[in-house]
């Protein structure tokens, strides 16, 4: 490095200073070599910010910071369409279907008049016997047998229940419990899940 | 010296028969001899009692069973929902000692349900609250529950917000609904249309649950939602139109 000449030339019409260039030349190679990983960094930088050099030179717009949020902004719209928000919703209900009955049982329960409540099952597999269980008959599997209609295979028993919470669930062939998974559900505690019914009876 | 003695005939005579009826002491009773009435008969309005068929256990069970709910009565409590208890837990073929567990515990949460409810409570207010609490619902939020409904039966909120909870909504999020809920003029309708939204999102994956009563709160308060849900499925209505 020491035998190295001075980097810059001199310039025309001056004259030499040997002693000064004596004095530079022992400064340069005193100098410690350079770092490869600063060399790469530097290069790597000055690449990137020669990255979009051509599309200037073309005439070509230069990428902006804000055309990503542009792009999402349109995406929300587009999906999400504010002006129609029943047509989301119901787009929304297709992705996300309800299970249906071949998922598992579907419940529901009727209030009807004379102070009964109408109880119907329907089962993803065919079953020999139901019957409805509760805090109304003692939890007598026996008590309240659920008859099957013929036109679609409901299970359906209908009970006499007076106002206030009642606490049921389903017997299937006399062994397997079930619950209607939508209707409100008494946590278990103990023994297993059972479906819990309000009656309001008359207003 | 002859009453006595024939009262003491008639508790054998009853043990003897394996049947013994406990008399409720809390709260007004619903009916719960369904099984007896005729189909199409109303429902009375006597004071009901809540037979415990002993013949479904075993002896030693069954006398176990019974002190149990001597001690209910003698601290105020309910004892049909403890019957209740048992005879689900014989029909379910549970173990006595699991019985006997569970209207143990049932029992304790009745008591812990009416200290935070007031003695005022009904009985079916009670055993939701002691539900809630074993699924998992601490005392403040019953409290809250118990404020939002100062006048009218708090069972439909105690009853959706256990649901809720059961669902997988976060506590303070469901108390939050159900007590903004309860305040509502048909809250009735607006607690059970909560439920049934909820319960249905709350099959399409996690996380659904929680939007579905955020937008269901938003919307009954604002109005833009008819509290009209039924309260187990939207394939048949719960309650018949009214005349």
């Amino acid at each position: 490095m020491a035998d190295r000449d001075l980097p810059v030339e001199p310039l025309d019409g001056f004259a030499p200073d040997v002693d000064l260039a004596a004095r530079l030349r022992a400064s340069y190679g005193a100098l410690p070599p350079a770092d490869p990983v600063q060399v790469e960094r530097v290069t790597r930088a000055v690449l990137a910010s020669a990255m979009h050099a051509s599309s200037r030179r073309d005439g070509s717009p230069r990428p902006r910071w804000w055309w990503g949020a542009a792009a999402a902004a349109l995406l929300v719209v587009v999906v999400m369409r504010p002006w129609r928000p029943g047509l989301s919703h119901a787009e929304a209900h297709r992705a996300f279907p309800v299970p249906s009955a071949s998922d598992g049982p579907v419940g529901a329960t009727r209030e009807e008049r004379g102070g009964a409540v109408r109880f119907d099952l329907v089962l993803p597999s065919p079953a020999a016997e139901v019957s409805l269980v509760g805090d109304f008959n003692g939890w007598d599997d026996e008590a309240t047998p659920m008859v099957r209609r013929a036109s679609d295979g409901t299970w359906s028993a209908r009970v006499p229940l007076p106002p206030g919470r009642h606490v049921y669930a389903f017997v299937v062939d006399g062994k397997q419990w079930l619950i209607d998974p939508l209707a409100p559900q008494v946590p278990d505690a103990g023994f297993g899940p059972t479906n819990a019914l309000i009656v309001e009876g008359p207003r | 010296m002859t009453a006595p003695l024939a009262m003491a005939w008639l508790v054998v005579a009853h043990l003897a028969a394996g049947t013994l009826m406990v008399e409720q002491t809390v709260g007004p009773l619903p009916a719960a001899d369904t099984a007896t009435r005729q189909p199409g008969q109303p429902p009375t309005g006597r004071r009901e009692q809540t037979q415990f068929d002993a013949t479904r256990f075993d002896s030693v069970t069954a006398n176990t069973l019974r002190g149990l709910f001597e001690d209910a009565v003698e601290m105020g409590l309910p004892t049909r929902p403890l019957i209740n208890r048992a005879l689900e837990g014989a029909a379910r073929r549970m173990s006595s000692e699991r019985i006997i567990r569970v209207v143990r515990e049932h029992a304790a949460a009745l008591s812990s349900a009416k200290a935070v409810l007031g003695p005022g409570s009904s009985e079916a207010e009670l055993d939701a609250a002691a539900m809630a609490l074993r699924s998992g619902i601490d005392e403040p939020s019953l409290t809250a529950v118990r404020r939002s409904r100062p006048a009218g039966s708090a069972v439909t909120a105690l009853v959706v917000l256990t649901d809720l909870v059961r669902r997988g909504v976060p506590r303070p999020e469901a108390r939050e609904a159900v007590t903004s809920l309860a305040s509502l003029p048909r809250s009735d309708d607006a607690l059970l249309g909560l439920q049934s939204t909820v319960a249905k999102n709350a099959l399409r994956g996690p996380g659904m649950a929680l939007d579905a009563l955020n937008r269901y709160v938003r919307g009954t308060a604002s109005g833009t939602v008819t509290p009209s849900t039924p309260a187990t499925t939207d394939r048949k209505p719960v309650r018949p139109p009214d005349p």
